[in-house]
């Protein structure tokens, strides 16, 4: 009898598997064939500011992807492949020192941004509390050795914009983490979805093995993570397509205004801090050395297309919540530089 | 039913993410979207995800965990999951093209220090006659923003390739040779261009047109536009877009 139920049962996972892998296969050679076909039909003539629309939004897609699925990936290893007294055990118990110690995961976890989130939840559902995993997605993305290096050989080692990033992001990613972990509620700070996956004792304990566990987390993660980037890819796109760039540009002598510019123009373009520091080396002839270390330290934390991936994550209300203060206290950082420089 | 929904999409947008950054790699196109050196990390993820995807088919879900979503929450949904729907169907469907002179109007030509090193002036006076010819828009646009003086440019024929912005101060009578830098990825692209003096330019060429323009640097003879000097072309001609538009 017993035999009979676990063939029957077995069978019936078998044809549905089969199915959805030829089903699968064949759509995915669909969507190749489409891609590679279509140029043939010949150009389209969109307006120029609708084929820039798109051209940016997709570039941002294409550029993110990388670095979310390697966010989706290493998330898996966190929580299905790392046992869970190896992360926990190194942590020290005084809620500040093991904030300060999270900041630094970004070392051994050098992770872009957008691939932050998904690590950052995996972080959650693996025992951290949601102030240290906040610590750790503000903090990662400006503490960790690409993006050191890339800061170090655009503005050098001993600069001013180089020592404010670091500090800056450290400081910044704990005085978020200080204050968040003083809510009484830590759930309450959770999207209702992703706090009720949490609760689950374990959810995926249901006697599978753990590259199961592991390919239903990357469905589910991509489910999530996926339709944030891409609406945040098309926000960002409009923005930049709508905002002149001169508007920004002719704030850049005021040490007032051009910390505010630099804030706008960091939230509207949404680049990889890996990176970023290339990308706004230009502008330091034009800006103030304080506004070009608030487009570092701000850039990686808050922008349009990051609010979109931490709203899979976060409520609104604690993102608006978690802006003002990066915002103040980046600007605070930024005039403090642009007096000492 | 609702969590289906959920997965679904997320596997629908990877999947056309992924096949269009594969397709856009082998045809040589990745780079209208992203700096060169980023192209081996991106293709070897995408080929992981690609792995990871066909994996998800043949593991069978788990069973429902999710509630479904409230009324307004639900439109909401629905609107978003529209959205990046038509996003994923442009990523798939629309032919891959370059940014135009709508970003390059937008983030205005020329107003970042981008690129003032990469020639100086003292060196490029002494070098051979021959280097010239292979200065692209960029190396004389690092010149012009070092110096003005028309006595420098003398004996430097210019050879450059690039698409066509109007000069603002002069539109019928001067256009830019331009071309976009790129640090990361298109999102950064910034404008640069050379002045180009060609009276009436709009009866044989228009905006957005690729040309080569070859030539010498003097003074701009244009009443009204702000650009002291500009290129003065012995030869300009029509030419296909360049397979790697950009410029680093």
């Amino acid at each position: 009898m017993g035999i009979r139920v676990a063939e029957s049962r077995r069978s019936g996972i078998r044809t549905p598997t089969v199915v959805g892998l030829a089903v699968g296969v064949v759509g995915i050679f669909a969507v190749f064939a489409v891609r590679a076909l279509t140029p043939a039909l010949g150009k389209w003539s969109l307006p120029n500011q609708l084929q820039d629309l798109l051209t940016l939004s997709i570039s941002v897609i294409v550029e993110s992807l990388p670095f979310v699925i390697l966010g989706i990936l290493l998330s898996i290893i966190v929580q299905v492949w790392i046992p869970d007294r190896w992360i926990m055990r190194i942590l020290p118990a005084n809620p500040i020192l093991r904030r300060g110690v999270i900041s630094f995961l970004g070392i051994f976890l050098p992770v872009c941004e957008c691939g932050n989130v998904p690590l950052a939840r995996g972080l959650i559902v693996k025992g951290f509390t949601v102030s240290e995993s906040m610590t750790f997605l503000l903090a990662a993305p400006i503490l960790n050795p690409i993006t050191i290096i890339t800061t170090g050989q655009a503005f050098g080692f001993d600069s001013w914009v180089f020592v404010a990033r670091l500090v800056g992001g450290f400081v910044i990613a704990n005085v978020i983490g200080w204050l968040f972990s003083k809510h009484p509620d830590q759930d309450s700070l959770l999207t209702d979805r992703f706090a009720a996956e949490c609760r689950m004792p374990d959810p995926h304990e249901h006697g599978e093995t753990r590259w199961k566990k592991s390919i239903e987390l990357f469905t589910r993660e991509s489910g999530v993570i996926m339709p944030a980037l891409f609406i945040g890819s098309l926000v960002a796109g409009l923005v930049q397509v709508a905002v002149p760039r001169a508007v920004l540009l002719n704030l850049g002598s005021n040490p007032v205004w051009s910390i505010l510019a630099m804030m706008v123009l960091a939230f509207v373009i949404s680049v990889c801090s890996n990176v970023d520091s290339f990308f706004i080396l230009p502008f330091a002839s034009t800006f103030m050395p304080g506004s070009i270390s608030v487009f570092l330290v701000f850039g990686p934390i808050i922008d349009i297309k990051m609010l979109t991936l931490m709203r899979t994550t976060f409520t609104a209300k604690v993102l608006v919540q978690l802006t003002v203060v990066v915002a103040l206290l980046s600007a605070l950082i930024g005039l403090v530089v642009n007096y000492v420089a | 039913m609702w969590r289906s929904v959920r997965r679904w999409q997320g596997i629908v947008l990877v999947v056309a993410a992924l096949v269009s950054t594969v397709w856009l790699a082998v045809t040589n196109q990745l780079i209208l979207y992203i700096h060169p050196r980023y192209i081996v990390f991106t293709v070897i993820m995408a080929v992981l995800g690609l792995v990871l995807v066909v994996a998800s088919f043949v593991s069978k879900p788990d069973h429902d965990h999710d509630e479904p979503p409230k009324r307004w929450r639900a439109v909401l949904s629905i609107t978003a999951t529209v959205v990046t729907l038509a996003v994923a169907v442009g990523l798939v469907v629309v032919p891959p093209a370059t940014l135009t002179t709508a970003t390059a109007n937008q983030r205005v030509i020329n107003s970042t220090g981008v690129g003032a090193g990469t020639q100086n002036v003292s060196s490029a006076a002494s070098a051979p006659a021959g280097t010239f010819a292979k200065f692209t828009v960029l190396d004389w646009s690092s010149l012009l923003r070092q110096t003005s003086d028309a006595s420098f440019y003398q004996n430097k024929a210019a050879d450059v390739t690039g698409f066509i912005t109007s000069d603002k101060s002069d539109p019928d009578n001067v256009f830019y040779v331009s071309r976009f830098v790129i640090t990361c990825c298109a999102v950064d692209a910034q404008p640069i261009g050379v002045p180009v003096y060609l009276p009436n330019w709009r009866s044989s060429f228009s905006a957005d047109e690729w040309v080569r323009v070859k030539g010498e640097f003097d003074t701009n003879p244009s009443r009204t536009s702000q650009e002291s000097i500009a290129l003065v072309p012995s030869d300009t001609t029509k030419v296909d877009q360049p397979s790697d538009p950009y410029l680093y």
